[in-house]
């Protein structure tokens, strides 16, 4: 326990660094997946539209 | 798809530079960034507190860029491109003004002091949170697209002024300000080219993230309005 609390409290930044990829991570993988769906809608729509 | 890899990427980097390499006093290896005084460790913070208040200024101007081309051409799809951007906009401001907060915490002991800065960047939340009440307030999509143009042109006027000019000429504690004797005009800031170069990369990786952001926001904002109005056809 003592051992970990050291290795957290020297190693602050590169914990943070962790994190901050994490975040990225999620965010970049939120946009690409909303903009992969954004898409398929809009093909949707506009293969109505010629439909017509 | 390339890019977006090569954003992904880019901001990867950036922010493995941006918090782990170390700063020193006298940089010798190439992942070593100088020491400034005043801003010591705290420096690091340049790498994305800048871009966001960069982003809110990029923002605000494809705002009002599209809110002419809306006066112009009457078309909605560029009243959703520029309501796209003023959302975005308005995130990045607040972004900034949370990061500069957590920053002069640690800088100048509390949290907000009103420096010119600050009060700056205040005012153009308020200008901004007015926009997006003026937006809510009005039924008719057309007029509430011409007045919020109107609105989104006269309160653009106000954005170099508040980011670029004002905070340069007033004696302040931020960075920049017309008494620093550290840092000076931020570009010939005392970086080596390391941390310019990192600098540089962040705010280009930023701004693709933002115009990424912003197509994705105006084409779902497009997409809803079509599917609204085939649905009352319907």
């Amino acid at each position: 326990m003592q051992g970990l609390y050291q290795l957290l409290d020297k190693n602050a930044i590169y914990i943070v660094m962790i994190i901050v990829l994490i975040v990225w991570a999620g965010i970049f993988l939120y946009l690409y997946n909303l903009d992969k769906r954004i898409r398929t809608v809009e093909k949707e729509m506009n293969g109505d539209k010629n439909a017509k | 798809m390339v890019w977006k890899i090569f954003l992904f990427v880019l901001l990867a980097f950036v922010s493995i530079a941006g918090i782990a390499f170390p700063i020193v006093p006298v940089p010798h290896a190439w992942y070593e960034f100088p020491l400034i005084p005043g801003l010591k460790e705290n420096a690091k913070i340049i790498f994305f507190h800048v871009p966001t208040a960069w982003l809110s200024a990029v923002a605000f101007m494809m705002n009002t860029i599209y809110s002419i081309k809306y006066l112009r051409k009457k078309n909605l799809d560029d009243d959703a491109k520029s309501y796209a951007a003023a959302q975005l906009g308005i995130i990045f401001c607040v972004l900034a003004t949370v990061t500069g907060a957590v920053w002069a915490k640690f800088a100048w002991g509390s949290f907000w002091s009103w420096d010119p800065r600050q009060t700056s960047i205040f005012a153009l939340l308020l200008i901004y949170g007015a926009w997006f009440a003026l937006r809510s307030s009005i039924e008719s999509e057309e007029k509430r697209a011409t007045l919020s143009s109107v609105y989104a042109i006269i309160a653009f006027l106000t954005v170099p002024f508040f980011v670029f000019i004002m905070p340069r000429i007033m004696s302040g504690l931020h960075p920049g300000s017309a008494d620093d004797t550290n840092a000076g005009p931020v570009i010939n800031f005392k970086m080596n080219g390391n941390m310019q170069l990192i600098f540089f990369l962040s705010l280009i990786g930023f701004t693709i993230l933002y115009f990424w952001m912003w197509s994705i926001g105006y084409r779902s904002l497009i997409l809803k309005d079509k599917i609204n109005k085939q649905s009352i056809k319907e």
